[in-house]
């Protein structure tokens, strides 16, 4: 250290590089303080209650070690969590990728009015997810605008086939709440995809379409053919974002389901589980956790999608 | 709001958004021009049909929102557009029977996001200068911590988060608004909007104030920071955008009723009032606009910053 800087020609202005230390320390020193307390102090404080018996009033009581979590896996109610919550992302990446997809070529043509399309396709995703929430479940109830809809349209034979009256009940019902909360989160998350999606369709060069149109092929084999497999780093990074978005399902199924996630807890979420746990049931070593359990769960499939995909696209 | 505005942000993550609304960047057209194609004609009637139905699909239900606001509570379950008879009964409902009162909810989700907001455009915006461009030890390592931040779901740090502030006595009384500013004062991800843009400004023109005997923080006020009025402008919008929908957080550490923002109060508010449409709709409405006119302002931010956002994967 000491040989560097005698080599440096700034070497003589070693005031001035301990007061531009100094001025670097005062300018980031609020938000690391914070980080180093709230998110990396978090993790450990987190890892320390969930290998004890914690108390609400007196913290920390007995070391239990991997009690907690072995609790947690032994839970019915834990287990459904994670059911939900992987039927959930199984679901909901490949159809709000699709039409996020689906979106981003449509609007990626040079067709006059597509900046309108393209803020109109995106404005659900930036309205509050309460609001929205609430909303869809005003849409969805038995009296609601999809019952009236689908049967000013005639269509409910074919819904009375697949075995829904006229007045179902979609998110009171526990065998269509989740799908509800599915689509509800498709509708507005398809833009967000859709702008992730655009990004990286610009990254394909035109020449390439150019050589193959001049090759005879049209436009649905080049979107198999070219764009899709061109896209490889756009699918992964839309995919990543799309699975750890849906392993943290919370808002829509705390608002539409409550705290145990109704009806019959089909709405139970992992986050939700962790939620309920900590302020209902006050069982906040367990609530800890679970808070690790997903962590955990977030950080392999990061790891197994770049495995699979390749390592994330530069921008 | 149109294609030809320059891009505000020009940062590296950004780039890839801006992209994407820059027609001129290489944009791709997949349809083979040929003449007299009557394909192609076809294919973009088609392409109009569809963006036009799913536009619909995305407007109707906050139309629908909108229109049931003024309906009675018996005549929000018709299919009737028109409201019989119009009716102001759930607006009033929400300026009169609400507990706490609208305007404390407003006053309440207002002053938490403007707070959060202003703390994020201070600390991310010096934070973010210090790391593009002071030189000091430790400083990637620093970095590294905020890149790490991103990294963390917040639910492993719900418990955690929610006994240091009660520690500190932040979970009882007033203090309540305090824990949700302190927990969303300072976002990594503005952290990292703001140093790209930071060492995208030529270093020359800070060096000629720096030879000007200027200080470090009077360079970083006077110099840099009017120059990083594009992206401050992005960090203010999407952050106000960000608290003022924010979940949560104002859930966990909000528990006294007259402290709650909007959002929460739509959710006790969907218990509390059963199938009562027309003032649970209007509440809707309520919540929705401020973000509407900011979003009709300022469209292009939110279209750009969403690539930005990128950095969370």
């Amino acid at each position: 250290m000491a040989i560097a800087s005698a080599r440096d020609p700034r070497a003589s202005a070693g005031i001035g590089q301990r007061s531009e230390a100094l001025a670097g320390y005062a300018f980031v020193a609020i938000p690391m303080v914070l980080f180093l307390i709230l998110n990396i102090g978090s993790i450990l404080y987190a890892l320390y209650i969930s290998v004890f018996q914690w108390n609400i009033r007196s913290g920390a009581g007995a070391f239990i070690g991997i009690q907690n979590y072995q609790n947690v896996f032994k839970d019915p109610i834990f287990i459904r969590a994670i059911q939900n919550s992987v039927y959930y992302a199984v679901v909901w990446v490949p159809l709000t990728m699709a039409v996020g997809l689906f979106l981003a070529v449509l609007v990626n043509q040079k067709l006059r009015g597509r900046t309108f399309f393209r803020a109109a396709f995106y404005f659900p995703a930036i309205a509050s997810s309460a609001a929205v929430t609430v909303l869809w479940i005003f849409l969805a109830a038995p009296d609601g605008l999809f019952n009236g809809i689908r049967g000013a349209l005639g269509l409910n034979p074919i819904f009375q086939l697949l075995g829904y009256g006229p007045n179902q009940n979609w998110i009171g019902d526990s065998h269509t709440a989740l799908n509800s909360v599915i689509l509800l989160n498709a509708w507005t998350t398809s833009g967000t995809f859709m702008l992730f999606y655009l990004a990286s369709l610009q990254t394909i060069p035109g020449e390439v379409y150019e050589a193959a149109a001049i090759d005879g092929a049209g436009s649905w084999q080049m979107f198999w053919r070219i764009t899709f497999p061109l896209l490889k780093p756009g699918h992964y990074f839309v995919a990543t974002v799309a699975v750890i978005g849906a392993l943290q399902l919370f808002d829509q199924a705390r608002i539409a389901g409550g705290t145990t996630g109704d009806p019959a807890n089909a709405l139970m979420s992992v986050v939700l589980y962790l939620y309920n746990l900590a302020f209902f049931k006050f069982d906040f070593d367990r609530a800890a956790a679970v808070g690790l359990i997903l962590f955990a769960i977030i950080f392999t499939i990061t790891l197994i999608q770049r495995r699979l995909f390749g390592s994330a696209p530069a921008w | 709001m149109t294609d030809s505005v320059p891009p505000p942000v020009n940062t590296g993550v950004a780039q890839a958004g801006v992209a994407a609304i820059n027609p001129k960047a290489g944009a791709v057209e997949p349809a083979v021009r040929r003449v007299g194609d009557t394909g192609a004609h076809w294919r973009r009637r088609i392409a109009y049909a569809l963006m036009i139905g799913y536009a619909v699909l995305m407007f109707i239900p906050f139309a629908w929102s909108l229109i049931t606001s003024f309906k009675t509570q018996a005549d929000s379950v018709n299919l009737t557009v028109i409201p019989q008879p119009i009716t102001t009964y759930g607006w009033q409902y929400l300026l009169e029977r609400l507990n706490p009162s609208l305007i404390r909810l407003f006053a309440n989700s207002f002053g938490i996001a403007l707070a959060i907001t202003l703390s994020n455009l201070v600390l991310a915006s010096l934070a973010g200068y210090a790391f593009a461009r002071l030189r000091f030890p430790g400083r990637e390592i620093l970095f590294l911590v905020v890149l790490a931040t991103l990294m963390i779901p917040d639910q492993l740090r719900l418990v955690p988060v929610y006994l240091i502030f009660d520690a500190v006595g932040l979970t009882r009384g007033p203090g309540q608004y305090l824990a949700v500013i302190i927990v969303m004062a300072v976002m990594g991800t503005n952290i990292f909007l703001m140093r790209q843009y930071f060492l995208s400004i030529p270093r020359e023109i800070e060096e000629a104030a720096r030879i000007d005997g200027a200080g470090f923080f009077t360079t970083f006020w006077r110099v840099m920071l009017p120059l990083a009025t594009p992206a401050l402008s992005a960090v203010a919008i999407l952050q106000f955008q960000g608290a003022w929908n924010a979940f949560f957080w104002p859930l966990v550490l909000l528990t006294t009723r007259e402290f709650v923002t909007i959002p929460i109060a739509l959710t006790f508010f969907r218990t509390e009032f059963q199938t009562n449409w027309p003032p649970l709709m209007a509440m809707v409405v309520l919540a929705t606009i401020p973000i509407l006119v900011l979003y009709i302002f300022f469209q292009r931010y939110f279209v750009e910053g969403i690539a930005a956002s990128g950095v969370k994967g």
